[in-house]
């Protein structure tokens, strides 16, 4: 009689607060739409999944795994930008490489992905190929508990405010790299500053999060700006907080899948010239609310 | 023909900055110097070792382990202070135990520190084991000191050459009071426990580097600077603690050791298990006058 062996996923928490370690899946396009669901409620539940030895996951199959969880995001910038190295026929991959000394960083700063968008994307699933000996962690927080843990009377005062996220980094990226001015002129027109929530609500869950950052947030909509910058100190300070943080060691096979409506990230910077080669995919979001 | 063993130690860097784990030592054995002194030199090397499985390490083996590198300090205050639950049986054990605590943030050690800066000659190091740990939670974070002094603007090193802080042990004497110990004792504790000044960069006894420290939990103002001041740079030489490049950290597993240097290194208990069991024991190695 043969032996059906059904492996059903276990999720195994890495710290009290966010962050769970995903045994039994191999990750692919062609996993049953159970597995996808069970990861879908895995990923708003602990905001980001650890996959480790997926070394079957190739860029194709990488691809074909993000758009199971919905339509996958073209970064409108990456290919001009070196750091990215992003070639034309995966336009759906982004490739972060370094391997030269402070080399294709930029990461090394908290931020939620794209928030510069009037959609910002649902999430990212990062896969490593190379990875330094030691050094080149990420970290994530949880933007949940970032908000549980603010004093009553800043969650009182920052009810209902908005405040507008740029991409300004990525200006100086593509004025760097001799991007014409007439087409980043373009690019403005199509990516005008967004306006979002300051507390954002999440769409699956219910709960509320700081969705302010230090890349992309420049201001508070209609505050002055010593008080706006103070504000936002204060806000994005949150992530310093080692209770709403959790740190990978990426080893080459490792994937994580954040969920970017409730965590933010930052990528270590304490590896030298070593080469690390990470490709990621973007899921496509909704607006924020 | 019998075969002789013998297991070289083996290291390997944990993150790019600080932090190694240690195989191939079974603390629990009675180490030969040649090994002390390899432990000694990783130490100042990585600023915090781990060490994993060291489940033949007892409380008498830890006690004996911890004398190989210096006396062992006595907590003065531990005995009273009823988190640390310390049994007067060994005085040199400072017990950290956890079962109750509601929230997180309790700011007991969830907050930044080096261990006892308020004594003249703070530690050289602690040896903490782990004997039960939350199934998720409950971490420590270190942070590299000496990094987080490179990592400083240079107008800021320029700042605070030379300068010197004061470092209060007045979160323990608040407790005292609360527990309603008596005047007397404390009068006496006052004076066996004056407030030092120590230097806001110090150098490495060992290694000649130069560290950040000031510490949010002992650090109480900056000799010679109003408190306006001084209370705004202390602030901003705190925050160097929480940049990622400068940290480690460890998920605890019972058997696991980590032995930090306490001159080149700060660290965080991350209160993220509520009411889960937490259950460590310190031994502490005592260190010199910082300088």
């Amino acid at each position: 009689m043969a032996t059906l062996a059904i492996t059903r996923p276990t999720a195994t928490k890495v710290t009290g607060t966010l962050g769970a370690e995903v045994e039994g899946i191999e990750l692919s396009g062609d996993l049953p739409q159970e597995t996808i669901d069970w990861i879908s409620a895995a990923l708003v539940e602990h905001k980001v999944l650890f996959f480790r030895n997926q070394h079957a996951l190739t860029r194709e199959k990488h691809i074909a795994f993000g758009a199971r969880f919905g339509e996958l995001e073209v970064h409108p910038f990456a290919k001009y930008l070196s750091q990215f190295n992003t070639k034309d026929e995966d336009p759906e991959v982004i490739v972060i490489e370094s391997k030269t000394e402070g080399g294709g960083r930029g990461t090394d700063i908290w931020h939620s992905d794209v928030t510069w968008r009037e959609q910002p994307s649902l999430g990212s699933i990062l896969r490593c190929l190379i990875s330094p000996e030691a050094g080149g962690d990420t970290m994530w927080a949880d933007m949940e508990m970032a908000y549980d843990l603010l004093d009553e009377e800043t969650k009182a005062q920052i009810e209902g405010l908005e405040a507008t996220h740029d991409w300004w980094n990525f200006r100086l990226g593509l004025e760097k790299a001799g991007v014409a001015q007439a087409l980043i002129d373009e690019m403005l027109v199509e990516f005008p500053l967004a306006t979002h929530p300051v507390v954002r609500t999440h769409p699956v869950s219910g709960r509320k999060a700081i969705y302010v950052n230090s890349i992309f947030t420049i201001g508070i909509a209609g505050m002055e700006k010593a008080e706006s910058d103070a504000l936002l100190e204060k806000l994005t300070r949150q992530t310093a907080i080692p209770e709403v943080q959790v740190r990978l060691r990426w080893k080459p096979g490792t994937v994580a899948f954040w969920d970017n409506r409730s965590t933010q990230h930052y990528a270590v910077g304490d590896y030298g010239a070593e080469h690390r080669l990470m490709e990621r995919v973007t899921i496509c979001g909704d607006t924020p609310r | 023909m019998a075969t002789l063993a013998i297991t070289r130690p083996s290291l390997s860097k944990v993150t790019g900055s600080i932090g190694a784990e240690v195989e191939g030592i079974d603390l629990s054995a009675d180490l030969n110097d040649a090994t002390i002194d390899w432990i000694s030199n990783a130490l100042v090397e990585h600023k915090v070792l781990f060490f994993r499985d060291q489940h033949g390490l007892d409380r008498a083996r830890h006690i004996a382990f911890g004398r190989r590198f210096g006396d062992l300090e006595v907590h003065p205050f531990s005995e009273y202070i009823a988190q640390y639950n310390t049994g007067k049986s060994d005085p040199e054990i400072v017990v950290l135990e956890s079962k109750s605590a509601p929230t997180v943030r309790h700011k007991a050690a969830d907050i930044w520190h080096s261990d006892v800066t308020w004594r003249l000659a703070p530690s050289l190091g602690s040896i903490l084991r782990c004997i039960i740990a939350p199934e998720a939670g409950g971490d420590t974070v270190w942070a590299n000191m000496e990094l987080a002094y490179e990592l400083l603007d240079d107008e800021t090193k320029e700042r605070i050459d030379g300068l010197r802080a004061v470092h209060s042990w007045d979160i323990f004497r608040q407790a005292l009071v609360a527990i309603g110990t008596p005047e007397e004792t404390l009068a006496a504790m006052d004076v066996e426990f004056p407030l030092p000044h120590h230097p806001i960069v110090r150098t490495h006894p060992v290694s000649g580097r130069k560290s950040l420290y000031v510490n949010e939990n002992f650090t109480r103002s900056i000799v010679g600077m109003g408190s306006e001041e001084g209370d705004a740079l202390l602030r901003k030489l705190y925050r160097q603690t929480e940049i990622p490049e400068v940290q480690v950290r460890l998920r605890w597993r019972p058997g696991t050791v980590a032995f930090w240097d306490n001159r080149s290194t700060q660290h965080y208990a991350v209160h993220d298990y509520d009411t889960q069991h937490r259950l460590m024991e310190r031994v502490t190695v005592c260190g010199d006058v910082p300088f």
